[in-house]
């Protein structure tokens, strides 16, 4: 679990370009959204593609996102309980 | 104030703004559903030209695209005695991405400049075209840039042309932001889970002189305002559409119609809601026309405010094909069914990517032409201008260590440094962005909200490197379409980065020029100044035809 947490924090950031981000700054417990890395709606997009390129998981309705999205450990715990790949 | 001389609308209901008119108010829709099509592993609902279709509308040696405007000009060209070939005659042509499908077909890339030089020549317009990419707005933009250059006497007409066409690659993007419903959509309705596109061309021929007798259409007022807000979310407070809808309503007596975007979209029917409330419109019958065609994109402010017309002079409002219980916070009177309306006058009201918002104030008039309106003088400060080479700021070459896109990081992390989302631009926002700080560092005020200020940019390769990007994450068998490419596949975001950064309300614009030419910039720039409300603009020339190749040449003009 830790080492796909550590995974998914690089993957973040080279997906939504967080150029002054390195993996130790992101609290895997901290909410992603509306505060510290400053995400928006376009970025949770982009972690919709992430899901379904990286680990085959295509959501069904968009607003599931909300949820998994909150934090690197709530996406973890998610990926691992549905990867495909 | 400048009148309607002839239209057209070509759309898959017909070729003719009569058989558009009468098969939309017959209840006809031509949006349809199809599973998987162009290898789209969804569904999707759309209003689509059949091939029997295409082949009437094809023009020999043209791409489908200029056949699409090329037939709509040459058919409204057709019931005007004009002399097209006049140099006192402009093609304006609104398109958000013009060949594109092309492209995402495995074909050859023919810019929205080059196809604006051969719709000019096949349709016998001598002077230099204007194609106007403003993202979902630009058909109003399109109007209104025609409205300016008529009224300020460098045209006495102009053949305003909107189009776009549909494939893979508008489909796809717009569905990597979840903004497609797979059913016919339902404007402003309580189910209704976004939008469908649709591919069509409109085309409003306007001319400042008085054309034979009798009341014609007549522009009166418009505007442009952003929400310097997101660059494809709608400002939830209705920012952007609430100041262009009072913009374009000064001296102006309140419309018996409302002619309103309704995507379908939840973001965007809610804040045209509020929008409509906040500027006391919520009783004016609401038509949204989106359930019959979908969004046809660059032709839609054009093909809706047609028929608007035909409404208006009708005496009744369209249905809202799909809408039957209303979905929205604002009580807006919107229908299913025919409204009575009463009045010759209508408000047209878009909004799009970038955090644009246009609306214009039409009605009818039976008056002549009008003197040619003054504009202010203008006075230019501050030039930057920079390449992949280096940067020059007010004639001052900056040392600068980095070359290409690299050097627009440095120039970020020695110049800016507090504004992480540049690391997210597409090359062309960077360079727009890094531009327009550069402009305000030499300007040295402090920034503040305004409406005041507006920006307008140009170029001539649009937004081909975003493009491209795109394209490579639609590829077949490597399909994951990528929503933070395709915001930036509109060169118009360039100009919403600037306003959001700044928070300035003023209006937003993007041109394409077949070339570089400063007199044509100037003329359009200059115009913009028509809008009291613009004291300043943000302004130039800012292309980036590949990924090692860029120029921007802005500036500050102040009235």
């Amino acid at each position: 679990m830790e080492e796909l947490v550590e995974e998914l924090k690089k993957e973040i950031i080279d997906v939504l370009n967080l150029e002054e981000v390195t993996p130790d700054d992101i609290d895997p417990a901290a909410p992603l959204f509306g505060e510290g890395l400053g995400l928006d709606s376009i970025d949770a997009l982009e972690l919709i593609v992430l899901l379904e390129k990286k680990y085959g998981i295509r959501l069904a309705t968009p607003s599931d996102g909300k949820a998994i999205f909150k934090s690197v450990n709530t996406i973890a715990e998610y990926v691992q309980k549905n990867r495909k790949k | 104030m400048i009148r309607v001389v002839s239209t057209n609308i070509t759309s898959p209901l017909g070729f003719t703004t009569e058989e558009n008119y009468l098969a939309v108010k017959s209840g006809k829709s031509s949006l349809a559903v199809r599973e998987h099509p162009w290898g789209i592993p969804e569904r999707v609902c759309a209003s689509l030209f059949t091939d029997a279709q295409w082949k009437a509308l094809s023009v020999e040696g043209m791409t489908g695209f200029e056949s699409l405007a090329v037939r709509s000009i040459r058919e409204a060209l057709q019931r005007t005695d004009m002399d097209v070939s006049s140099p006192r005659v402009v093609l304006i042509i609104s398109s958000t991405k013009g060949n594109i499908e092309i492209m995402a077909d495995g074909g050859e890339y023919v810019s929205l400049a080059e196809s604006a030089r051969r719709i000019a020549s096949a349709t016998g317009v001598t002077t230099s075209p204007v194609v106007v990419c403003n993202a979902c707005i630009s058909g109003a933009s399109a109007q209104l840039l025609a409205q300016r250059l008529l009224e300020a006497g460098r045209y006495d007409k102009a053949v305003v042309c909107g189009a776009d066409c549909v494939g893979k690659f508008v489909v796809s993007g717009f569905s990597s932001l979840k903004a497609l419903s797979q059913e016919p959509c339902r404007p402003f309705d309580i189910d209704r889970y976004g939008l469908n596109l649709g591919e069509a061309a409109a085309t409003v021929i306007f001319s400042r002189e008085e054309d034979g007798a009798g009341a014609a259409w007549a522009l009166c007022g418009g505007s442009v305002r952003n929400d310097a807000y997101h660059i494809s979310s709608p400002s939830k407070t209705a920012e952007g559409c609430s100041r262009a809808i009072r913009a374009a309503m000064e001296d102006g007596e309140r419309p018996a119609l409302v002619s309103v975007h309704g995507t379908a979209t939840l973001y965007n029917d809610q804040m045209e809601s509020v929008a409509l409330c906040s500027t006391g419109m919520e009783n004016v019958p609401a038509m949204a026309l989106k359930g019959v065609y979908g969004h046809t994109l660059g032709a839609a402010g054009i093909l809706e405010t047609i028929l608007s017309m035909c409404s208006a002079d009708d005496g009744e409002a369209l249905p809202s094909r799909g809408f039957s219980s209303l979905g929205v916070s604002g009580r807006i009177s919107i229908s299913g069914e025919a409204q009575p309306l009463r009045g010759s006058s209508f408000l047209k009201i878009i909004s799009g990517f970038g955090g644009c918002n246009a609306a214009l104030r039409f009605s009818k008039s039976t008056g002549g032409s009008e003197g040619k309106k003054e504009l202010p003088s203008v006075t230019t400060a501050h030039r930057v201008n920079i390449t992949q080479d280096g940067v020059i700021v007010d004639g001052e070459t900056l040392a600068m260590q980095q070359r290409g896109e690299a050097m627009l990081t440095e120039l970020y992390r020695s110049c800016v440094g507090d504004y992480p989302k540049f690391h997210k631009m597409d090359v062309l926002s960077k360079l727009a962005f890094i531009s327009s700080e550069l402009l305000l560092k030499a300007e040295g005020k402090t920034p503040q909200e305004t409406e005041e200020r507006a920006v307008i940019l140009f170029n001539a390769s649009s937004s081909i490197v975003a493009d491209k990007l795109f394209l490579s994450t639609i590829e077949d068998g490597n399909y994951y379409p990528s929503p933070s490419h395709f915001v930036y596949t509109l060169p118009n975001i360039s100009t919403g980065e600037i306003a959001i950064r700044n928070g300035y309300h003023g209006e937003t614009s993007f041109y394409i020029l077949p070339e570089k030419s400063g007199r044509q910039m100037d003329d359009i720039t200059e115009c913009a100044f028509a809008d009291g409300s613009v004291r300043s603009v943000i302004c130039g020339w800012i292309d980036c035809p590949d990924e090692e190749h860029f120029e921007s040449e802005m500036c500050i003009k102040t009235r």
